[in-house]
């Protein structure tokens, strides 16, 4: 209880200032009467009676100060002091204030909005109840093993699902989804390619997610494979597609031309797990109605994403121990396989090797902006430097009557800080109100073949947190050098004035110097690696992937339902038909396309030697080499024959031919396959009878991967897509391909597009990391010259004086310019050396990024500094020139 | 005229609060009981009792009471706390200075 009487004593203090202030005084008061009246009783005049007195009590002003510190809290008194008196000294020196807020603004933000992209990107839980109980199950494989991925190679199969989701001790709950199906067909006649997911049937459970209609999946859902043919759609595919059916329930719909049974709607605003909206979901056991292979059944087969809800209490290292039993046990069945689990906290994007990627790019992109903010901090620095020296006469007189220097840094810090609170809270609103529009722009604007993206990147605690934070840092790091070298002088001179002129005592000359090396340097190091970088983007635009593709249209299709001898038949009409179309003149088959993002692997073993060897391949008509521009170098491309009999021919690349047979033919050689489960040798030979030029056809950047063609085989044929040449216009073909499918059969989703579209798909990436560049390089360029041009015609204005006298002792006006110049100029070469080398260090890391670029691109490591020397230049020359035209005996008098 | 520093100001707060003890004072018979109890040794400024009043009185050891005696003076007096955080150092004090006489 005695603290809070106390606290209430202090809040007192506070607010009941005046009053105390004369009170005291009142009391001192009466004591001194009393001791005069005591001294005169003595027997003392007045007059000593009186200075007896004021003696013996001591120094009445500094005692009712010592007295007035005991009062409320001193600390807060004196930052509420701080804080009004910065407030007021910005105030007063508007055009100061402005750019120096504006600078902070333009670094904090450009920070803030970064940093809230990558949140929403690999920050952010799930938006589902109770996030932070929920983490993300992933498997690394060790060791020499077989391993059938169809999707993401770290996911599990159906039964090891089953295994986990029984033999935890650390889950409330376990699920099972597999992410991205998508373009599956909705309805019968004219289909609509939606995405959908296949999950364990206590998804919605685990998740806590509740249906806004009917109901979600039971465990009897998923008793067994096939069935329970049930759906749960979106919020947004129920109202565009059903129009917002309040009786959808029960009604039966067509997906991938199956019968489903809607059982209910999830909740507005739920959209699935990853990045891509997911607009109906399906019990896992449906699967194979879904996609037409059947993976429920393969053990070892990589194709399911696990999430598990923790029980309350249990921490993620016991997560950890007690699946790590369970994959050890599952490891004895693979003899010569490891595997580690890795197991976080779940995250919008979250699965392990995206994150490393984003996390890897992330922290580039932020140490990018970090250096932005760190120009910009130079530039207020020395902005605050050249306001101190203003008030140099003051801080010193302080000084010298005792004034604390503690006291008086901590005051220039809080106006620091109070310059770092503005900008930064103006800079990151701006960067979260133009963040959404940009992601919006982005979204908007993604090429073909792009799936329509959630992306949410409002701002939330992290973020804040991560602004506030940067405010604090920028303040202190910008503020605390001025501050402490203002306060630490020559009294004397300062008192006296002589603040400029004398050649050596210039105030702050060095630290200045040193601040704009800085911002040279960094400057250049990020404009440089700017520059290189979008050299080298600009060289993989025009890079040529090693195929044609003018001209060139894709169709691509799947035929569900369709048995072996139906999916020849509808192969072969629509080639007949796309054939006929104008201007048709080549049509072809491929089961991948070139750069499609769909890659086949396989594993061969070269016939006669032990070791067995992966390849990617692909399977094609025998005109394919030919429309795509791809020489065939040595032997020839399959016959008809071939095809027609099945026979185990291959073509292989220039660098297979190379790798697996230096310095011999490759003609005439055989690959013999390889089980991929079992690993034992299968019964095929095939014999090479094609070397076909290297082309970029899996991977823009690299063509010399081990890769291999082969015919189409009478089961492969239904697989199979379409490739088009036509010198007609390519809307028309694009149309007339569409118009073909659709006779032949009405319920079929096919995507027919340009196939110099993949290519486009490849660099959108590349353009957007180079239009980031080169942003953040003007923005940094533009920092770095208004801080140049700032602290150089104040250095020069600064010696005006030392050029008047120069001049009066016969110095003529060249001289001078030379002179102010040279000592202008010296702290920018000094920094564009010191980026230069930085930067060799820098372009170093990038190298792995660069296309085709030296990094050591003599354009970008020229053209930059002579660019900043030049800013420099101009920003000397005309003070400089100004200077030696006064008259000398203005510039003498000038203060 | 030295001024109590850091270390001294401990004891010398219990010497105010002893002070005190008896009735209520205001600064000035405060000063002057200090004086005479001290026997002039203890040279002290008048004036630094007051920071150290009001620090007291800011720790709620003691409490103040304007009363008019022919003018108005401020007098304080023993809070309950006061007067227990005096009993509790006149403890040890007693003990120090039996030892004190022992050795």
């Amino acid at each position: 209880m005695l603290w809070v009487r106390r606290f209430w004593l202090k809040l007192q203090g506070l607010f009941r200032r005046n009053r105390n202030v004369n009170r005291l005084d009142d009391e001192i008061q009466f004591h001194l009467e009393q001791q005069i009246a005591e001294n005169c009783a003595a027997g003392m005049s007045p007059h000593e009676a009186r200075y007896a007195a004021r003696r013996a009590f001591g120094n009445p002003t500094y005692l009712k100060e010592e007295t007035r510190d005991t009062w409320g809290w001193v600390w807060l008194e004196q930052i509420v002091q701080d804080l009004r008196y910065g407030a007021r000294a910005l105030s007063k020196n508007p055009s100061f204030t402005v750019v120096a807020v504006l600078a902070v603004a333009l670094g904090v933000g450009v920070n803030t909005g970064i940093f809230s992209v990558l949140n929403g990107v690999a920050l952010k839980l799930l938006p589902v109840p109770r996030a932070n109980q929920i983490v993300s199950v992933d498997q690394i494989f060790h060791g020499n093993f077989p391993r059938i991925e169809h999707g993401e190679p770290e996911m599990f199969s159906y039964s090891e699902y089953k295994n986990y989701r029984a033999n935890n001790q650390v889950f409330s709950g376990l699920l099972a989804y597999a992410p991205f199906l998508g373009d599956v067909p909705l309805g019968a006649e004219n289909p609509k390619p939606v995405m959908g997911e296949e999950t364990s049937c206590n998804f919605f459970e685990v998740l806590g997610e509740r249906p806004a209609l009917g109901r979600t999946f039971v465990e009897a859902d998923c008793r067994a494979e096939g069935v329970s043919p049930v759906v749960v759609l979106s919020d947004e595919l129920w109202r565009t597609q059903f129009g917002a059916d309040p009786r959808i329930v029960g009604k039966s719909i067509s997906l991938n031309r199956a019968k489903f049974v809607v059982i209910g709607v999830a909740g507005q605003g739920f959209r699935g797990l990853d990045a891509w909206p997911v607009e109906f979901w399906a019990p896992v056991t449906m699967e194979k109605a879904l996609e037409g292979e059947d993976l429920l059944s393969k053990d070892n087969a990589s194709w399911l994403g696990l999430l598990g809800r923790m029980r309350p209490g249990v921490s993620l290292e016991e997560v950890r121990a007690d699946l790590g039993v369970i994959a050890g046990r599952i490891d004895q069945l693979y003899p010569g396989r490891t595997t580690t689990l890795a197991i976080h906290r779940a995250t919008f994007m979250g699965r392990s090797e995206e994150r490393t990627v984003v996390f890897g790019i992330g922290a580039v992109i932020l140490a990018a902006v970090g250096l932005v903010l760190l120009i910009a901090c130079a530039n207020v620095a020395n902005l605050l430097l050249a306001r101190a020296s203003a008030r140099q006469k003051e801080i010193a007189i302080r000084l010298s009557i005792g004034g604390s220097r503690w006291r008086i840094v901590r005051q220039l810090l809080t106006e620091s800080l109070l310059i770092a609170f503005l900008g930064g809270a103006l800079g990151s609103l701006i960067a979260f109100w133009s963040v959404d529009g940009i992601a919006r722009y982005l979204l908007a604007h993604l090429p073909h073949g792009f799936p329509p993206l959630l992306w949410d990147v409002s701002p939330d605690l992290h973020v804040w947190g991560y602004s506030l934070a940067l405010m604090v840092l920028t303040g202190i790091v910008f503020g605390l050098a001025p501050a402490l070298h203002a306060t630490r002088q020559d009294l004397s001179t300062a008192v006296k004035g002589e603040t400029a002129g004398l050649p050596g005592k210039a105030r702050g000359r060095r630290l200045r110097s040193a601040l704009v090396a800085v911002q040279v340097a960094v400057c250049m190091v990020l404009l440089i690696a700017a520059g290189l970088l979008m050299r080298s983007l600009y060289s993989a635009q025009t890079v040529d992937p090693g195929f044609e593709m003018k001209g060139i249209i894709q169709a691509r299709y799947e035929l569900p339902g369709y048995n072996v001898a139906a999916g020849q038949t509808f192969q072969r009409e629509l080639v007949a038909r796309a054939q006929a179309l104008p201007g048709v003149d080549e049509v072809e088959q491929a089961r991948v396309m070139p750069l499609g993002n769909q890659n086949m692997h396989t594993v061969m073993t070269p016939q006669g030697e032990k070791r067995y060897k992966s390849f990617e391949f692909n399977i094609v008509s025998p005109g394919f080499f030919g429309m795509l521009g791809m020489p065939i170098v040595r032997g020839r491309t399959f016959t008809q024959a071939e095809v027609q009999s099945d026979a185990p021919v291959l073509v292989i690349t220039e660098s297979t031919a190379r790798r697996l047979w230096p310095d011999q033919d490759a003609i005439g050689k055989s690959l013999r396959e390889v089980n991929a489960l079992s690993q034992d040798l299968g019964p095929r030979v095939y014999q090479v009878v094609g070397v076909v030029k290297d082309a970029q056809v899996s991977h823009l950047g690299q063509s010399d991967g081990p890769f291999f063609y082969m015919p189409a085989g009478p089961e492969e044929l239904a697989a199979m897509q379409l490739l088009v040449h036509s010198k007609a216009s390519d809307v028309t073909t694009i149309n007339g391909i569409r118009e073909a499918v659709r006779i032949l059969d009405a319920g079929l989703v096919v995507d027919v597009t340009e196939l110099s579209g993949n290519l486009e798909l490849w660099r959108t990436p590349s353009r957007i990391v180079a239009a980031l560049s080169g942003v953040l390089g003007a923005l940094a360029l533009l920092l770095a010259s208004i801080g140049v041009h700032g602290v150089v015609s104040y250095g020069v204005s600064q010696r005006t004086r030392e050029i008047g006298i120069r001049m009066t002792l016969g110095a003529n006006g060249g001289d001078v310019m030379i002179l102010a110049l040279r000592q202008a100029l010296r702290p920018v070469v000094i920094g564009a050396s010191v980026g230069i080398i930085a930067c060799a260090a820098v372009s170093q890391v990038l190298s792995t990024v660069l296309y085709g670029i030296g990094s050591h691109d003599p354009i970008a490591f020229i053209g930059v500094p002579l660019f900043l020397l030049g800013v420099a230049f101009l920003s000397s020359y005309l003070p400089a020139r100004r200077a030696s035209r006064f008259d000398p005996m203005v510039t003498l008098r000038y203060e | 005229m030295a001024k109590p520093n850091d270390l001294v100001q401990g004891t010398f707060d219990l010497l105010l609060l002893k002070t005190l003890s008896l009735e209520p004072k205001h600064g000035w018979a405060i000063a002057k009981r200090i004086q005479q109890i001290s026997r002039e040794v203890l040279q002290v400024q008048q004036g630094s009792l007051y920071p150290a009043l009001h620090r007291l009185e800011q720790k709620a050891l003691i409490k103040a009471k304007w009363k008019e005696t022919g003018r108005q003076a401020k007098f304080y007096s023993l809070t309950a706390a006061g007067r227990a955080e005096l009993e509790k150092e006149a403890e040890i004090g007693v003990v120090c200075r039996r030892r004190i006489i022992w050795s």
